[in-house]
């Protein structure tokens, strides 16, 4: 095991300089290869503990990218992950800048969806145990599992290209499913020549499938609202079921990283690209490489938002086994659905000007304040609804995008809570199987297909998401509309 | 000296891994890579075959890189679990090796990808090493 890592012994919190309240920045000076500072919203226990792994060499790191505007970011849920950091923000101005595939990571547009239901958990408690085994039964987990869907190429291009929309041809989604996800369901420039044949075969069986890691689906309680009205508009009410499925674009998306990453390595030279970190590669965006892989990972994100929304029938499904008619209301409907690992073309204002960036958000969230045009008209005068899943077995919550997102983090927020503890250390600590009960004699029903992978996943190993959550209501990159506890946790 | 071992990493799994030349440093990466997964996939009783692959990178980092991928896209698209490695050939970054591959049972590997996070293959007076993060 190594003590420390060379890189992690040359940045210390001497080199970070408080810009504001929870804002910390390391210089430009602090190396010479970087474009512009680097910018971390924490709290400062939040900022020590980033300070013990590579996470915010990682984030100086990304600000060395041909291209990036005003400062890398990142948000108070940062950890180590590889090339970004986990909770990283980037942009870079189009059309010179760069797209970087490991800026999005392998699992493109991993993202969370948000159910709720008219039905209370008092009422839903009884029938608890059956659903959660109709739930682990309908929605299948592992890496390389497989769904019930077996698609033709062209039915597999559909799904590329349409993302939600083809679900909803099939009778799988509403369409108040797709005005209530993040582009409406479907990224616009989608081009599934440029996705490998392998790529489609990892994914060709695999929508509706719920993957392994982090990955999950949760019954949850709606335990506290801090805004009633907007929580009263998104559907959210006190005490009430509400469920979340977090997971992305499976096999497929794997496979489309790899195949850039890979080429990249070759073709990152040929533009005379110089990086700290190879896993960081990337071209230009106008280059005919930076579009063939903005084209693939389109196809990546709306096999994702596809993937979701199948996940959400099967789970509308297994309540509708379960209750009915045994109570009413338990219908349930779409808050929001969000990606947490994606490249964006948005539209931002920098030092008074409208510019048109790349935004790779790693393990961080869109959070678009009121008045935004991208979003539904029955939500433009609120705000985008941003969804922050917390660790296995503690508080989700719900916030909504402001303003000041806008303003400081081109509309960034956090996405989670963020590990501070590896999984090899997680596993010593505790079996998967006393983790469960542990879990269990405090009311939450934990059904999982690992419990190797189950103890990697312990609250321990996580910061204290709530901790996490009130640095960005604080700063006002996202403000508190409601709180979720889990009551049962399906795991992949 | 042990061919691999653990090392830590807060969100994926890493491993620090060596080898007398570049063929043993790729055998020892796909076992420390299998090692890293025990809840994944194990053989059946089925028979085993011999595959015979050929997987090129543009330098050593990226051959290794692909050449674990490799063995993964094995695992997830065809459901095999590779018993045994022997690299017959390496050459410019290109290699041929036959597995000794047999089917899976119902579990799954737990690792996505074989990223090229701060990888480089080190010289050292006993071979080669290199450290190498998976995603999970």
């Amino acid at each position: 095991m190594y003590s420390v890592p060379v890189e992690t012994a040359m940045l210390s919190k001497e080199h970070v300089e408080r810009v504001a309240e929870h804002v910390w920045e390391i210089p430009k000076t602090f190396r010479d290869d970087m474009r512009v500072p680097a910018r971390l919203y924490a709290d400062e226990d939040l900022l020590d503990e980033a300070l013990l792994d590579n996470s915010v060499v990682q984030l100086v790191n990304t600000a060395t990218l041909p291209g990036v505007m005003r400062y890398a970011i990142a948000m108070p849920d940062i950890h180590q992950g590889y090339g970004f950091p986990i909770g990283g923000v980037v942009a870079t101005r189009l059309p010179e800048g760069v797209i970087s595939p490991g800026g999005v990571g392998y699992d493109i547009n991993c993202g969370v969806r948000l159910l709720v239901s008219l039905a209370s958990v008092k009422e839903v408690k009884p029938y608890l145990e059956d659903i959660a085994s109709r739930l682990y039964a309908n929605c299948p987990s592992g890496v390389g599992s497989h769904g019930q869907l077996r698609l033709t190429n062209t039915e597999l291009d559909r799904v590329l290209h349409e993302g939600s929309r083809w679900m909803l041809d099939q009778g799988y989604a509403s369409r108040d499913d797709l005005d209530r996800t993040e582009e409406f369901g479907r990224i616009p420039g989608a081009d599934a020549v440029f996705v490998s044949d392998r790529a489609r075969e990892r994914g060709r069986n695999q929508l509706g499938t719920l993957g392994a890691g982090n990955h999950f689906i949760e019954v949850d309680r709606v335990a506290e609202v801090y805004d009633q009205p907007t929580a009263a508009r998104l559907g959210i009410h006190s005490s009430n079921v509400a469920v979340q499925i977090h997971c992305g674009s499976r096999g497929l998306g794997h496979q489309i990283c790899e195949d850039y990453v890979s080429r990249f390595q070759k073709t990152a030279r040929d533009y005379c690209i110089e990086l700290p970190d190879r896993e960081l590669v990337c071209a230009p965006f106008d280059s005919e490489d930076g579009q063939e892989y903005f084209r693939a990972m389109a196809c990546a994100a709306n096999f994702a938002f596809a993937n979701r929304q199948l996940l959400a029938h099967l789970i509308r499904q297994s309540f509708q086994e379960v209750l009915a008619g045994k109570i009413k209301d338990f219908e349930l409907s779409q808050v929001y659905d969000i990606a947490h690992n994606m490249a964006k073309i948005e539209e931002h204002e920098i030092n008074g000007r409208s510019v048109r960036v790349c935004v790779h958000r790693k393990g961080a969230t869109r959070a678009f304040g009121p008045g935004s045009s991208v979003l539904p008209d029955d939500l433009r005068d609120l705000g985008q609804p941003v969804l922050i899943p917390g660790s296995m077995g503690t508080a989700s919550y719900v916030l909504i995008g402001t303003t000041e997102a806008m303003r400081q983090t081109f509309g960034s927020t956090c996405h989670g809570a963020g590990r501070v503890m590896s999984r090899a250390k997680a596993k010593k600590m505790m079996r998967g199987t006393e983790l469960r009960e542990q879990l269990r004699s405090r009311g939450i029903l934990i059904c999982a297909g690992s419990m190797s992978g189950l103890a990697e996943e312990a609250p321990a190993a996580y910061k204290d998401v709530s901790r996490v959550v009130e640095v960005v209501h604080s700063l006002g990159i996202g403000r508190k509309i409601a709180k979720l506890e889990p009551v049962a946790v399906i795991k992949g | 000296m042990l061919s691999f071992e653990e090392i830590d990493h807060t969100a994926d799994r890493a491993f620090r891994v060596a080898g007398c030349d570049m063929a043993a440093l790729l055998e020892n990466a796909a076992r420390a890579m299998q090692a890293l997964d025990r809840d994944g996939p194990r053989p059946t009783a089925e028979p085993s075959t011999t595959r015979a692959i050929e997987v090129e990178g543009v330098d050593g980092e990226s051959l290794l890189v692909n050449w674990l991928n490799e063995i993964l896209y094995l695992e997830q698209v065809y459901h095999l679990v590779c018993e045994s490695f022997h690299i017959d050939e390496i050459k410019n970054h290109h290699l041929r090796a036959r597995l000794e591959t047999r089917e899976c049972d119902g579990s799954y590997t737990h690792i996505k990808a074989v990223t090229f996070h701060n990888l480089k293959i080190r010289e050292t007076s006993d071979g080669l090493e290199a450290e190498v993060v998976v995603d999970v």
